[in-house]
């Protein structure tokens, strides 16, 4: 937006009286504010802020032109070593989010029925005051784990904010709809495999792969599986390999995706893997290394646990005393083929002894497989032919992906994306994808994808405060015993949850505090909040804009900053790239000023729990923070400067690139014992034999804690966690549905991130419905034509998409990403604004789940399409001219609503 | 004295195909909805699994050396400046829309609101300053170039420097001879110069046919 255009359109100021009634929706704009055409063009000087957009989870850094406190341009700041100055659609359209006519500017109570779109402006103090009366009014009648509440990925969120304020008004019954379905499989899995205390893992769109944005990086080939960065990190990944493939030596890729998405289009390799299947490939990939001995056999004898044997009894490790041999019980045990008996390791590998890394052997009356037979075992039917037929490839392509990842001649690594966290087997992808890391001895290394580099010295994540939760509380946290996976994010089982709200089972939740962009939308299943939120007393939604959810459940709405108008420090690589609020505009708070005050509220009301979030002896961590202020000295943490240093900076380098570039971790002496490091698991070793997912299931270790105790020791889950990978077919499968014969999955585009910005014009007449691909010859099956809307339909509902036919999707599979429409919501069935092309009304969130996690499906699942000419597509806007609604209102700023603190 | 040949010059190497300039444009250059002078289209899929082609087409005004917009306009509002940058003088625009029909890559745009044609400046009121534009400046990618053909140090004849001439592209010339030039090698596939969308508005999100 250019200034010229700003004073011709005139700009809008708040006008809005307390106590008006109005609509939330298209018309918002109208009823909330007016022009003011007596205020003239300015032309004051134009300052430009160094920032960081929050668009997506990238974090790219921008510079915003900020004149008379508009924000008139956004581009890009070349200083960050991960954009380069980039920046994508969405970032480059944060004007047009910002000053969205239908932000919602200031708290509002539902006025008339719930659903009935009705709303009345009230002040922050009184919407404080009923958020903190109910909450000590359901904690006194009901205990506070009636109350739940929830964030998601999308629209500026901070995670570790939601996390303590569900502590701090003790509630365990904290979720979200990524966590088990994005990311935390692969950090999950990371930490107990390779242990790392600093998130490291095969996600390459959560800004690991460090060494990638480095064109040095002696990478030679990548494997992308289920990730497409040039979608889902478009100037961050999607930049870093643009600049890896420039090289003069290139980057060789496999792209595994039923998509032939842009990064598949670049490859050298793509495999159309049918949705769901990735464990079949995966153990398919493990076979081919070991029986091609692919693998790095010194790295997995000296830095793995292939060599320890295995207790069947226990199917844990042998301990010393378990064999009969001198040691005590933390004490591991291999073979020694030179002696023909056992020995106990001496960290980290016994000199001389060539332990085998396959083979069982007799200890003491059992007969003890080591952890690389176990696995060897685990892979045994999967043949190329085997892996082909269950996955729909092509057996030579998938040799020609294991010969570029095996080359012995470059240096690979496997990203891993969020397909593979969204079905039953999410933990199961992300241990045989480490696995493969881990036999090719892919750790640490330049070029590898698993790293440990030096951490910064400020945090954009504050951490959690799981020790505010009493042993009886946190027992209550919906799947805590069942689903132990989600204690590493001290998460709730979203399905459990879901029970309880309605049918009380085994407790009934009674109020819901949530933000987010639009459950409906991102949520499996996500039809079925139509019978469970009736049924939950008080909801409170907090965002930037209404949503399906604000108009269709909640009884209060709170208004959320946008991310031109946060302060976040963010590391990337060896910067910080500061956020800093660079307006305010209405009645906006940012989110964790939202939850302290509440809580404060609470405390002040007599919640006595409430009051210990403020105490660190309480929360045995740093506690909440009262006020901005705070909040800034605990984000800048260790990093010596003021906030208004930083910010000035706003991009800040705290260490050399050599100084941030630390391979080989695990081979530093320890000062302690003068040996190598080692990995942050037990045993020190990479546990390719994973029994930390064992002894997970069986006690809550490493991750159960609670006030009392540390570790908390937890009764185990009704089956074991299984230490090595196994394929399960799909629960819906196309081998055996003939009702719903096709199989779905989702994919991120460039435009959009999870559920938002489908009302952000500029995007929205790029991509203004979604598609659905078919292949050309499902679609003559199907009778489905090029650019007609279609029918979808799975076992749990019906909804809409625009068939693109085309070969870039697997036969049998069709593709398509969320949506919702906006227009829809002051319409008389505000329902159809998520449900009219929404693909999450089919998903899955029933049994089978993942068992550590409690995944449920998102992808590989059963649908069926027709063509379709059904009358509410024609509510659904196409024509770039009808978003003209929502092109920006720009709006002079406004005084922050809550002090500063200092 | 010889003419600058300033254009933008596209690696679809790098093209990620994520919009990020056609959106640039429209904010730097206040383009209403509806309207882009820059758009990108998307090539493929074709071909047979497993030597198939695919990929994004970022097009805007190519700066054609013989540029049939500029010949069929009759009052001169087309034309080129100083620079030999091919533009539209708003003041002289009658709205006769010829040039949008001759124009064989479809990158002019109607201005409802002024009656008249626009089409893509090169951002002049950033480069006269010495910034990029701003297309190329925020390109996500660092997958577009702007400067003069003619000048080997400019920032596009350094990128083209780094590739054969073999892939080295320019859309369909009509002999209308388009400054554009495009990178794509062969780990993308094969180069197909045809530029003809279906479909009006929404071809940004669709393939071109084969």
């Amino acid at each position: 937006m250019s200034h010229s255009s700003m004073t011709r359109r005139g700009f809008l100021k708040s006008t809005a009286a307390m106590g008006a009634v109005a609509a939330l929706g298209i018309s918002a704009a109208g009823s909330l504010v007016e022009a003011d055409p007596a205020h003239a063009a300015t032309a004051g000087e134009e300052k430009v802020y160094k920032t960081s957009c929050r668009a997506c989870i990238a974090n790219c850094a921008v510079l915003a032109h900020v004149r008379d406190g508009r924000v008139i341009k956004i581009e890009g700041n070349p200083e960050s070593p991960m954009s380069q100055g980039g920046v994508c659609a969405k970032g480059l359209a944060g004007i047009q989010a910002l000053y969205h006519p239908n932000r919602n500017k200031y708290p509002m109570r539902r006025v008339g029925e719930r659903g009935g779109n009705q709303w009345e402006r009230i002040s922050w103090e009184d919407a404080i005051t009923e958020v903190a009366t109910k909450i000590n009014e359901m904690s006194d009648k009901y205990g506070s784990e009636s109350i739940s509440v929830s964030t998601g990925g999308g629209g500026n969120p901070h995670f570790s904010n939601i996390k303590r304020f569900g502590e701090a008004i003790n509630t365990p019954n904290v979720w979200e709809p990524g966590c088990a379905q994005c990311y935390l499989p692969r950090m999950g899995a990371a930490l107990l495999a390779y242990g790392r205390g600093k998130p490291n893992n095969l996600s390459f769109s959560d800004s690991n792969g460090w060494d990638y944005y480095y064109t040095d990086s002696p990478v030679t080939s990548l494997v992308l599986w289920g990730t497409d960065p040039s979608n889902s990190s478009v100037a961050t990944g999607g930049r870093a390999l643009a600049e890896l493939r420039a090289r003069p030596q290139g980057l060789k890729t496999v792209v595994i995706d039923p998509r032939y998405t842009l990064d598949a289009a670049k490859a050298d390799v793509w495999l159309p893997i049918r949705p769901g299947t990735d464990v079949a490939l995966l153990l398919t990939w493990t076979k081919w290394i070991l029986d091609n001995e692919k693998y790095d056999e010194e790295f997995c004898r000296s830095w793995t646990n292939m060599p320890y044997l295995i207790n069947p009894e226990t199917r844990l490790t042998l301990k010393a005393t378990e064999a009969g041999l001198e040691g005590t019980d933390a004490d591991y045990v291999i073979w020694d083929p030179a002696a023909n008996a056992p020995v106990v390791v001496q960290y980290p590998m016994n000199e001389g002894v060539a332990a085998p890394l396959f083979g069982t052997y007799e200890v003491n009356g059992m007969q003890c497989p080591t952890g690389g037979e176990l696995l060897k075992q685990s892979v045994e039917e999967w043949t190329l032919e085997k892996g082909a037929e269950v996955c729909w490839l092509d057996a030579d392509q998938i040799e020609r992906a294991l010969e570029i990842y095996t080359d012995p001649e470059g240096q690979s690594g496997i990203m891993q994306g969020v397909a593979i966290d969204q079905y039953a087997q999410s933990q199961q992808s992300a241990l045989g994808a480490l696995n493969l890391e881990f036999l090719m001895g892919n750790v640490e290394k330049p070029g590898t994808m698993l790293q440990s580099f030096a951490p910064a010295p400020c945090k954009d994540q504050l951490g959690n405060t799981p020790r505010l939760l009493s042993k009886d509380k946190v027992m209550k946290r919906a799947g805590y015993l069942e689903h132990k996976g989600l204690i590493c994010w001290d998460m709730a089982f979203i399905p459990g949850i879901f029970d309880m709200m309605r049918d009380g089972d085994p407790y009934q939740i009674h109020m819901w505090i949530e933000r987010s962009g639009n459950k409906h939308v991102v949520l499996g299943n996500s039809s079925c909040l139509d019978e469970i939120t009736p049924n939950v007393d008080y909801i409170v939604h907090a965002f930037m804009y209404p949503t399906a959810f604000s108009v269709l459940c909640a009884d209060l709405i709170l208004p959320t900053t946008e991310w031109l108008e946060t302060n976040l420090p963010i590391p990337q690589l060896n910067t910080i790239v500061m956020r800093q609020a660079v307006t305010h505009l209405f009645e906006t708070v940012e989110e964790g000023i939202i939850w302290t005050n509440i809580v404060q509220k609470c405390a002040e009301l007599g919640n006595e729990h409430a009051a210990k979030a403020f105490d660190a002896d309480a929360c045995m961590t740093t506690p909440f923070y009262k006020n901005e202020y705070e909040k800034q000295l605990q984000h800048l943490n260790k990093l010596d400067m003021t906030w208004e240093e930083a910010c000035e900076q706003g991009v800040i380098k705290w260490a050399e690139e050599d100084e941030y570039r630390t391979y080989g971790v695990y081979l530093k002496p320890d000062p302690a014992t003068g040996l190598p490091k080692g990995f942050g698991t037990p045993s020190k070793k990479l546990e390719v034999y994973c029994e930390s997912n064992i002894i997970l299931g069986r006690t809550g270790a490493p991750w159960a804690q609670c006030a009392e105790e540390k570790p908390l020791v937890l009764p185990p889950a009704s089956e074991d966690y299984e230490p090595l990978a196994y394929y399960m077919e799909p629960a819906e499968s196309p081998l055996t549905d003939t009702e719903y014969p096709l199989v779905l999955t989702e994919g991120r585009l460039p435009m959009y991130h999870h559920g938002t910005l489908r009302n952000i014009p500029y995007l929205r007449e790029i991509y203004p419905v979604p598609e659905m691909w078919i292949h050309p010859e499902d679609a003559e099956k199907y009778g489905i034509t090029d650019g007609e809307w279609v029918n979808i339909e799975s076992r749990r509902g019906k909804t809409h998409g625009k068939a693109r036919v085309t070969t870039g999707i697997a036969k049998g599979v069709v593709y398509q990403e969320r949506f919702w429409a906006p227009e829809l919501l002051d319409s008389d069935d505000p329902a159809q604004a998520y449900k009219v092309m929404n693909v999450n009304v089919l998903t899955k969130n029933d049994a089978p789940y993942n068992p550590e996690y409690g995944t449920y499906t998102l992808r590989g699942f059963q649908v069926k399409v027709s063509p379709s000419d059904d009358e509410i597509l024609k509510s659904v806007w196409i024509e770039p001219e009808q978003f003209n609604a929502w092109m920006p209102a720009p709006s002079d700023p406004t005084e922050d609503v809550y002090d500063y603190g200092a | 004295m010889t003419m600058a040949r300033n254009c933008i010059v596209v690696n679809l190497d790098r093209c990620t195909g994520c919009f990020g300039c056609e959106v640039a444009c429209k904010m730097e250059n206040d383009v209403a909805l509806g309207q882009r002078w820059s758009k990108v289209f998307t090539v493929g899929p074709v071909g047979e699994y497993p030597d198939m082609t695919r990929y994004a087409l970022p097009t805007m005004c190519q700066q054609c050396e013989d540029a049939p917009c500029v010949s069929v306009c009759p009052t001169g509002a087309s034309y080129r400046d100083k620079d030999n940058v091919v533009l539209v003088n708003k003041e002289q625009c009658i709205g006769c829309k010829y040039c949008m029909m001759a124009c064989p890559y479809g990158v002019r745009s109607w201005n409802a609101d002024e009656g008249c044609v626009e089409k893509c400046t090169l951002c002049g009121q950033l480069t006269s300053q010495g910034k990029q534009p701003a297309c190329v400046k925020s390109c996500a990618a660092g997958a577009r170039f702007y400067g003069d053909l003619d000048d080997p140090e400019s920032a596009v004849s350094k990128e083209l420097a780094k590739y054969d001439e073999k892939d080295i592209h320019v859309l369909r010339d009509a002999g209308n001879k388009p400054a554009t030039r495009y990178i794509m090698t062969d780990m993308i596939g094969t180069w197909y110069d045809r530029v003809e969308p279906r479909g009006g508005h929404q071809t940004a999100a669709y393939p071109v046919e084969d």
